[in-house]
């Protein structure tokens, strides 16, 4: 990929070239730096970061995960009831919300560094990011989801017997939303499997 | 170039041959069709070869080997939810497979010749 880009090509490597190195970089953070406090502005300022226009203004996300989540029940529903992108990405407590925006800073670093500006570079990286995503709402128990639903909220009449059943039962062992709700607003990585479907291929 | 152009010859011939084991005249894509059979949750109650909740893909197939209508009756049964059996015999409608982009009935066929081609 970075071969067929000369314009990159020549901007890593004039970075690597110690000459050029400090005029260079300096520029490189003065542009990352700056990326934060963009990034921070419209998120403090108003809340605007946390708009679906915000988000998908970058076309690493906008060509992607955006373009699946419009497929998804979370866009478009019977009640009307839309989850954008910092419902389930940003935490609503202020601590927590300065954390995900100091991660966030790796966004503009990625941005920088073009770590997922093509589509074969994202579907590399993606298992990656999901992870990440994971491994956050895993570590609060999935607080984004329980904003809006929960299982005290469940109709035993209303949802399908199956899925009232596993969720009784979850809820009885302490488990969490995203540990079965793996995709829901995006594609899978590829080749992915969601731990649990015991699998006696292969 | 010449490379390439004998690259995309050889594909379509394996392609061909593929085509040749099963009625269907389109290709079989086994990692699009096993993705989606994960976003979709389909393992949950179908293993490839055990039974859950619903029959393994394995019976399927079999119950299904060498019929004409095989294909169509699967994607039926994929896209109308109908009322089925669970193993505790409580009954709910069927899983209607979600797609992106939605009905994409390329992928749904895709993902019912997967499932009639699993072998013992
Ligand atoms: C400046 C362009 C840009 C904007 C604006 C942007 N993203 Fe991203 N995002 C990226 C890039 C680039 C990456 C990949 C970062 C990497 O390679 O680690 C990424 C990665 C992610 C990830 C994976 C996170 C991880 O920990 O690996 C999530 C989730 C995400 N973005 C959500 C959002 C949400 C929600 C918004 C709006 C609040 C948003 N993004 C706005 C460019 C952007
Ligand atoms: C902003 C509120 C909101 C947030 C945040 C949210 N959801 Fe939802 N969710 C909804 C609404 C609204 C629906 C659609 C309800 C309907 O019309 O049936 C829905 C539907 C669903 C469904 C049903 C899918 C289907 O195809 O029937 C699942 C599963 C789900 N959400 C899981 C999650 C998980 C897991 C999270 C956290 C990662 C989450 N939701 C976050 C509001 C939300
Ligand atoms: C032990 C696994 C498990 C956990 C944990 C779990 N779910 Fe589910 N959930 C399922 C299964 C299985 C289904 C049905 C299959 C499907 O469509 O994904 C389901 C279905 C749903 C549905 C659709 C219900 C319907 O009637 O169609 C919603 C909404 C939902 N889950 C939300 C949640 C939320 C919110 C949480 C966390 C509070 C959660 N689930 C935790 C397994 C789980
Ligand atoms: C209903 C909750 C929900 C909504 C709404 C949502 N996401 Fe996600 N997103 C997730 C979950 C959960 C993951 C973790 C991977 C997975 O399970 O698909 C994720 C993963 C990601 C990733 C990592 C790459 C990947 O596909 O795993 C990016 C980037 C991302 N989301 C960006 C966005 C953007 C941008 C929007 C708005 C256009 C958005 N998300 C809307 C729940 C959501
Ligand atoms: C809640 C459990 C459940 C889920 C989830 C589920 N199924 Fe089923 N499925 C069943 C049951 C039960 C039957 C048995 C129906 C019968 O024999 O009447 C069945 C039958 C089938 C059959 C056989 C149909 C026939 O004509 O013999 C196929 C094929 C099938 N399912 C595929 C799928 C696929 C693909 C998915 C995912 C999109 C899926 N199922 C999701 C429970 C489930």
């Amino acid at each position: 990929m970075t071969q067929s880009d000369p314009g990159r090509l020549g901007w890593w490597a004039r970075l690597k070239r110690p000459s050029a190195k400090h005029s260079v970089l300096a520029l490189a953070a003065v542009g990352f730096v700056g990326g934060i406090v963009f990034w921070g502005a419209f998120n403090t300022g108003m809340e605007a970061t946390n708009t679906l226009q915000f988000c998908v203004s970058c076309h690493e996300m906008r060509d992607t995960v955006y373009q699946e989540y419009q497929y998804t029940i979370h866009y478009s529903n019977r009640t009307g009831v839309r989850a954008i992108c910092s419902d389930c990405h940003v935490p609503k407590d202020w601590t927590h919300k300065l954390i995900r925006k100091i991660k966030a800073s790796g966004e503009v670093w990625g941005k920088i560094t073009g770590s997922i500006d093509t589509k074969e570079k994202f579907e590399a990286k993606r298992l990656e990011l999901a992870q990440h995503e994971w491994e956050r709402m895993k570590a609060r128990d999935s607080i984004e989801c329980r904003n809006c639903h929960s299982f005290e909220a469940m109709s035993p009449e209303l949802q399908k017997k199956t899925p009232y059943k596993k969720h009784m039962e979850a809820k009885a062992a302490g488990k969490s939303c995203i540990d079965c709700h793996q995709g829901i607003a995006h594609k899978l990585p590829k080749g992915y499997k969601k731990p649990g479907t015991d699998d006696e291929e292969e | 170039m010449k490379y390439q152009s004998r690259m995309i010859a050889m594909a379509s011939m394996a392609a061909f041959a593929l085509a040749g084991f099963s009625p269907a005249a389109l290709a079989l894509d086994v990692e699009a069709a096993k993705d989606l059979a994960e976003q979709n949750n389909c393992k949950q109650c179908h293993g490839i070869k055990k039974d859950k909740d619903g029959p393994s893909f394995l019976k399927t197939a079999e119950k299904y080997r060498g019929k004409a209508n095989a294909e169509d009756e699967i994607v039926k049964h994929l896209t109308s939810g109908k009322k089925v059996k669970l193993a505790d015999g409580s009954e709910e409608n069927h899983k209607i497979v979600k797609t992106m982009p939605p009905n994409d009935m390329a992928q749904i066929k895709n993902l019912a010749q997967y499932i009639l081609s699993t072998q013992p």
